[in-house]
C-alpha cells in the first residue's frame, strides 16, 4: 500500500469524493478552498505522590472545509467524514461567496518535501505499562537530587497526529506528526521557605524520547539554581540594562516582534511594522528568524496546515525588516509565495499566520564579556508567560530566576519579576549579540485566538534598557 | 441512552465505577472587517469524556468517535489502561448524597434561550451588521481609525452527566455575544486599540450593543501617554480587569495545591487571613447568569456559599480524591460564580449604604494610578509574590488626568489585599466572575 493509500483509507474518502467536496465548496464561487482531514491520539500520564495513579488517552477525528474569497473565509467542520456531513460542512463555508467577489490569485505550491522529524519508535505501539517505569525513575532521580525536595510532580504527554490536505489546485499533501513532551515540578522546603521549579522537554520525536539519559538531565536541571532561589531578593524596580541569557530569553524576540510580523496583523494596518517593510528597525548585523525546519522541534513543519512546505524565513536580516510571516491568504494579499506559516490548533479552526521556532541568530560577542560591561543591571535566565500589545508594540515577559549584575559582576539572585518593554524601542537598544545561540525546547505553547506548539532561542543578548519590577 | 449503554459495558468488561459526560455544541460565527463581511464559519460538536474507575485505579478519556462498536474498543482499551496504572484506593465517586438531584431537563437555571433555534444565518449576519459603525464614523483631526473587527457569535451548548451509581444531570445553555476591537492612529503615527465586548444567555438581554463606540472611546483615550515615575501609589483596578487579581487565590484555595504545598493559602481554612469586612460568595445558583450551574463537573451539588466571609477562609475547594486524600470535608470542585461584595475599609460590615461606581471609588482614593488593562505577569503559587505589566491612567483628586505607560506593579498579593482599601458594586452584569471595580492602597509600581 502507497503512503497516499494509508491516509484516504484511514479519513474514509477517495480523490473523486475530495474533488467533489472542494467542487461543492467552490459552488457559489470562491478563488481557494481546501480540506483538512485529522486523526489525533493524545496519551498522558501523571505522577504524584509516587504514584504514577491517573492517565488516560484522547481522540480527535474530522474535517475543516475553507473557501476563501479575496482575503474572506468561509469555514466549517465535520467530525465524521461520511460525504453527506462533509457536504453539508462543504455548502456552509460556501456561503462566504454568495455575493462577494473574488479578486486575488491564489498560488500552486511547489512541493519541497523534507523529514523534519523521523520516527523510530510510533508512540502509539506502546501501552502505558512502557512509560510507568520511566515517571517512577525520574521521581527517584529528582528526589535523590537534592534533600530539600519534599514533592515531585511528573508528567508524560505525546501526540500523533495522521493528517492529509486537499485544495482546489489538486495538491494532496499527507503527513504524521508525533510529539512528545515530559515535565517535572519540584517542590523543595527550606526550613520555613518553601520554593517551586519546573523543567520541561518538548520535542516533536517518538518514544524514542524516553531514555536514561533524558532523566539524568531533567534531574540535574531542576536542581540546578535552587540555593540562589531560597535567598533571591525582588530587585529595586526602574529602567536598567538587561542581559537576556542564552536559550528561553528567545521569548523577548516571541513577544517583541514575532508577533507583530505576523501578516495577518500587518494585512490590517494593526501591527506597529505596518509600514517598516525594508526599513532599519534594529542595528546591523542582526538576523532573527521564524524556522520551521529544525530537526525534531516542537514547531516545525514538514508543511504548515495550508500544505506549504516548511522553511526557514529571515524577518529581519542584518537589522533591515525582510519578511513578515505569510499564510496563503496574506501571501496572495502581498503578492509573495506563503512562508509556511499558515498553523492551526486542530481540523475546527481555520489556519492563520503563526511562528515556529523563533531566534536569533549568533553574533560575536563572548557572553562573559557582555555582563562585564554592564555597571548597573540584571541578568534573567528562566521565564514563564509574555504578551504584547500588538498596535503598541508593547511587551511583557516574566522572570522566575536571574542575578543583579554590579559592577560587570553578577551579583545578588532575583525571581519572580515582570519585564516590559516597547518592541521596536527594545530592538534598536540592542547593544551586543554573544556568539552562544541555544534553542530552548520547553513546552511552549503560543495562545493566539488557538494554541500552537512553539519555541523560541537566543544568544546571550545586551539590551541597553527595559523596565524592570520591582520593590520602590 | 448513548451514556447508560457505556455504563452497561465498562461495568459488565470490569469497571468498579464510571462517570461519563456527554456534550454536544454548536457554534456560528461571522465578522466584519472594516464594514465588510471577513468571516462566516460554523461548527458542531460532539464528544464522550470517560472517568473510569477499575481496581482501585483511575484513568480519564475522551472521544468524538461515537459509533457503538469504536465505542466499546475504546472502552475496552481504556479499562486495559486503568490495569496499567497505580493502585490509589482515594480516586472514588463522590458519595450518593452530595449528588445534585434538581437538574434533570437542563433548563432549571434558565439559561436556555428558545430562540435560539428561530435563529439563522440572515438574523446573525443582520446583527453583525449592526454592532458595525466603520462606514458611519466621522472622521476626526485626533486619529484616523486603521481598522474595525466586529465579530457576531451565538453558541449553544449542552451537557449530560451519568454515573454508575444512578446519578443523572443535565445542563443546557445558550450564548449570545458581541465583540469589536478598534485599532486607531494618532497625528504622530503611534497606534493604539481598544476592545469591548457584551454576552448573555439570552439575547434579547444582548439589545442594541455599543461596543463599537466604546471600544473606540477605550482606543481614543490612551492617546498620548506619559512616562511616570515609579513609586508607591494607590491603584485603582477597573471591574473589567480586576478578576485578576482574584484568581490566585482560587487556584491557592483549592485542596490540590494545598496538597502539593504549592500554595500561599496553606493552613488558612477557617483564620482570618483577608481585611475584616471583606466578603466573596460563590452564587453558583442564581438564575439566568452566566457562570450558573447545579453540579460540577463530578455531579456534585453546587450552592450558594460563602467562601471568605468577614476575612475569614470558610471553603477550600476539595474534591471527592482530595478528600479522600486530605481526609478533609468534601466541597465542590472548584468556584462557579465568584462575586465579591462591596467594601470601605473602616466600615466593619459590608457596604449596603449605596452603590459604589468606579467614579466613586477614584474620588474616595484621591490620588493614584487607575489600572484598566494587565499586560502579562505572573503570580508565584507558593508565595503569592506576583509581577503584572500595567496600563491605565493617572488620576488626581479624583479625575482621570492622563495615560500611563510601561509601568509594572509588583507586590505580595496577600499583602495586596490587606491593603485593599474599596471593592464597589460595579461589576458588569454580564460577566461571570462578579468583581467590582477594587483600591488598593501602597502598592508598588515601577516605571
Amino acid at each position: 500500500m502507497n503512503i497516499t493509500q494509508y491516509y484516504l483509507d484511514l479519513f474514509k474518502v477517495n480523490r473523486r469524493q475530495l474533488e467533489d467536496l472542494i467542487s461543492t465548496a467552490l459552488r457559489y464561487g470562491g478563488d481557494f478552498s481546501d480540506l483538512y482531514f485529522e486523526h489525533t491520539t493524545y496519551f498522558n500520564l501523571l505522577l504524584k505522590d509516587g504514584v504514577v495513579s491517573s492517565g488516560g488517552f484522547h481522540t480527535d477525528f474530522g474535517v475543516g472545509i475553507r473557501v476563501l474569497t479575496g482575503e474572506k473565509t468561509g469555514y466549517a467542520y465535520s467530525e465524521n467524514t461520511s460525504m453527506e456531513d462533509m457536504v453539508k460542512a462543504a455548502k456552509a463555508a460556501a456561503a462566504i461567496a454568495s455575493g462577494c467577489s473574488g479578486h486575488k490569485v491564489y498560488k500552486p505550491t511547489d512541493d519541497r518535501r523534507h523529514d523534519f522529524y523521523p520516527v523510530e519508535r510510533d508512540w502509539r505501539l506502546f501501552d502505558a505499562g512502557h512509560f510507568v517505569p520511566f515517571l517512577t525513575g525520574l521521581e527517584q532521580a529528582v528526589f535523590s537530587k537534592d534533600s530539600r525536595i519534599v514533592k515531585v510532580i511528573a508528567r508524560l504527554s505525546d501526540s500523533v497526529s495522521d493528517v492529509m490536505m486537499y485544495n482546489s489546485f489538486g495538491e494532496l499533501t499527507c503527513e504524521t506528526r508525533p510529539m512528545g513532551s515530559i515535565s517535572v515540578t519540584a517542590v523543595f522546603q527550606q526550613g520555613e521557605k518553601t520554593e517551586n521549579k519546573s523543567v520541561a522537554r518538548s520535542f516533536r520525536k517518538g518514544a524514542e524520547l524516553i531514555s536514561p539519559s533524558l532523566i539524568e538531565e531533567i534531574a540535574k536541571e531542576i536542581v540546578a539554581g535552587i540555593d540562589e532561589r531560597f535567598c533571591a531578593i525582588r530587585p529595586k524596580g526602574g529602567q536598567m540594562s538587561v542581559v537576556m541569557g542564552a536559550g528561553a530569553s528567545g521569548i523577548l524576540l516571541h513577544e517583541a516582534m514575532g508577533h507583530a510580523f505576523e501578516a495577518d496583523f500587518n494585512r490590517k494596518g494593526q501591527s506597529i511594522f505596518s509600514d517598516k517593510m525594508g526599513c532599519r528597525i534594529c542595528p546591523e548585523g542582526i538576523d532573527i528568524v521564524d524556522d520551521g525546519t529544525i530537526m525534531w522541534n516542537r514547531g516545525s513543519g514538514n508543511y504548515d496546515d495550508e500544505g506549504v512546505p516548511g522553511e526557514k524565513t529571515y524577518m529581519v536580516k542584518n537589522g533591515i525588516l525582510n519578511s513578515y510571516l505569510h499564510d496563503r491568504i496574506s501571501a496572495s494579499w502581498y503578492g509573495v509565495q506563503s512562508t509556511g506559516n499558515g498553523r492551526r490548533e486542530n481540523f475546527r479552526y481555520n489556519p492563520i499566520p503563526r511562528m515556529r521556532a523563533t531566534y536569533m541568530e549568533s553574533g560575536n560577542a563572548d557572553p562573559k564579556d557582555i555582563i562585564t560591561s554592564v555597571k548597573k543591571g540584571i541578568y534573567v535566565d528562566e521565564f514563564s508567560n509574555g504578551q504584547v500589545k500588538i498596535g503598541e508594540g508593547d511587551f511583557t515577559f516574566f522572570v522566575k530566576s536571574g542575578c543583579l549584575i554590579e559592577n560587570g559582576c553578577l551579583t545578588a539572585p532575583v525571581k519572580d519579576i515582570n519585564i516590559i518593554g516597547n518592541g521596536p524601542q527594545a530592538l534598536s537598544d540592542i547593544a551586543a549579540i554573544g556568539n552562544d545561540l541555544k534553542i530552548d525546547n520547553g513546552t511552549w505553547t503560543c495562545g493566539k485566538e488557538q494554541s500552537v506548539p512553539v519555541s523560541c532561542g537566543m544568544p546571550t543578548v545586551l539590551v541597553k534598557k527595559l523596565i524592570v519590577g520591582g520593590d520602590q | 441512552m448513548l451514556a447508560k449503554d457505556c455504563i452497561a459495558f465498562a461495568t459488565a468488561n470490569g469497571a468498579d465505577g464510571i462517570r461519563i459526560s456527554l456534550s454536544k455544541s454548536i457554534t456560528d460565527s461571522c465578522t466584519m472587517l472594516n464594514g465588510e463581511l471577513d468571516k462566516v464559519s460554523h461548527s458542531a460538536d460532539r464528544s464522550i469524556f470517560i472517568y473510569l474507575f477499575a481496581d482501585g485505579r483511575y484513568g480519564t478519556f475522551s472521544t468524538n468517535r461515537l459509533e457503538k462498536a469504536e465505542l466499546e474498543d475504546f472502552i475496552l482499551k481504556a479499562i486495559a489502561m486503568v490495569r496499567m496504572l497505580g493502585e490509589d484506593r482515594c480516586r472514588t465517586l463522590p458519595a450518593p448524597e452530595r449528588m445534585a438531584k434538581d437538574a434533570t431537563n437542563g433548563q432549571e437555571l434558565h439559561l436556555y434561550d428558545l430562540t435560539y433555534e428561530n435563529s439563522d444565518a440572515e438574523s446573525r449576519l443582520k446583527c453583525l451588521r449592526n454592532l458595525s459603525i466603520f462606514n458611519s464614523h466621522e472622521k476626526m483631526d485626533t486619529f484616523s481609525l486603521i481598522s474595525e473587527e466586529c465579530e457576531y457569535t451565538e453558541s449553544y451548548e449542552d451537557c449530560v452527566l451519568v454515573d454508575s451509581q444512578g446519578f443523572e444531570g443535565r445542563h443546557t445553555e445558550t450564548s449570545f455575544s458581541a465583540f469589536t476591537e478598534m485599532t486607531i492612529e494618532d497625528c504622530d503615527g503611534n497606534k493604539y486599540s481598544g476592545f469591548w465586548w457584551e454576552a448573555f444567555p439570552m439575547k434579547a438581554d444582548l439589545g442594541i450593543c455599543k461596543c463599537g463606540e466604546i471600544a473606540l472611546k477605550r482606543a481614543v483615550r490612551q492617546i498620548g501617554p506619559k512616562n511616570r515615575k515609579g513609586g508607591r501609589y494607590r491603584m485603582v483596578v477597573d471591574t473589567n480587569v480586576a478578576s485578576r487579581l482574584v484568581s490566585p487565590i482560587f487556584t491557592a484555595l483549592n485542596a490540590s495545591s494545598i496538597q502539593q504545598k504549592m500554595s500561599f493559602l496553606d493552613k488558612s481554612l477557617g483564620k482570618q487571613v483577608f481585611p475584616e469586612g471583606m466578603t466573596l460568595m460563590d452564587m453558583a445558583r442564581t438564575p439566568g447568569k452566566a457562570g450558573s450551574r447545579l453540579f460540577d463537573t463530578e455531579g456534585v451539588a453546587t450552592s450558594d456559599s460563602p467562601i471568605i466571609e468577614n476575612g475569614f477562609v470558610r471553603q477550600y475547594f476539595t474534591n471527592t480524591y482530595m478528600s479522600n486524600k486530605m481526609d478533609m470535608k468534601a466541597t465542590v470542585e472548584d468556584i462557579s460564580r465568584p462575586c465579591l461584595q462591596p467594601y470601605l475599609k473602616g466600615n466593619t460590615l459590608p457596604y449596603k449604604e449605596k452603590d459604589l461606581s468606579l467614579e466613586d471609588i477614584l474620588r474616595i482614593s484621591g490620588n493614584g494610578i487607575l489600572v484598566t488593562g494587565f499586560n502579562g505577569g505572573n503570580c508565584n503559587p507558593v508565595t503569592g509574590d506576583y509581577s503584572f505589566g500595567i496600563e491605565g491612567f493617572a488620576f488626581s483628586k479624583g479625575r482621570i488626568t492622563h495615560p500611563v505607560k510601561e509601568m509594572l506593579i509588583t507586590g505580595n498579593l496577600m499583602e495586596l489585599w490587606n491593603n485593599l482599601l474599596a471593592a464597589g458594586s460595579d461589576a458588569r452584569p454580564s460577566v461571570r466572575w462578579q468583581i467590582p471595580s477594587l483600591a488598593f492602597e501602597d502598592v508598588s509600581f515601577s516605571a
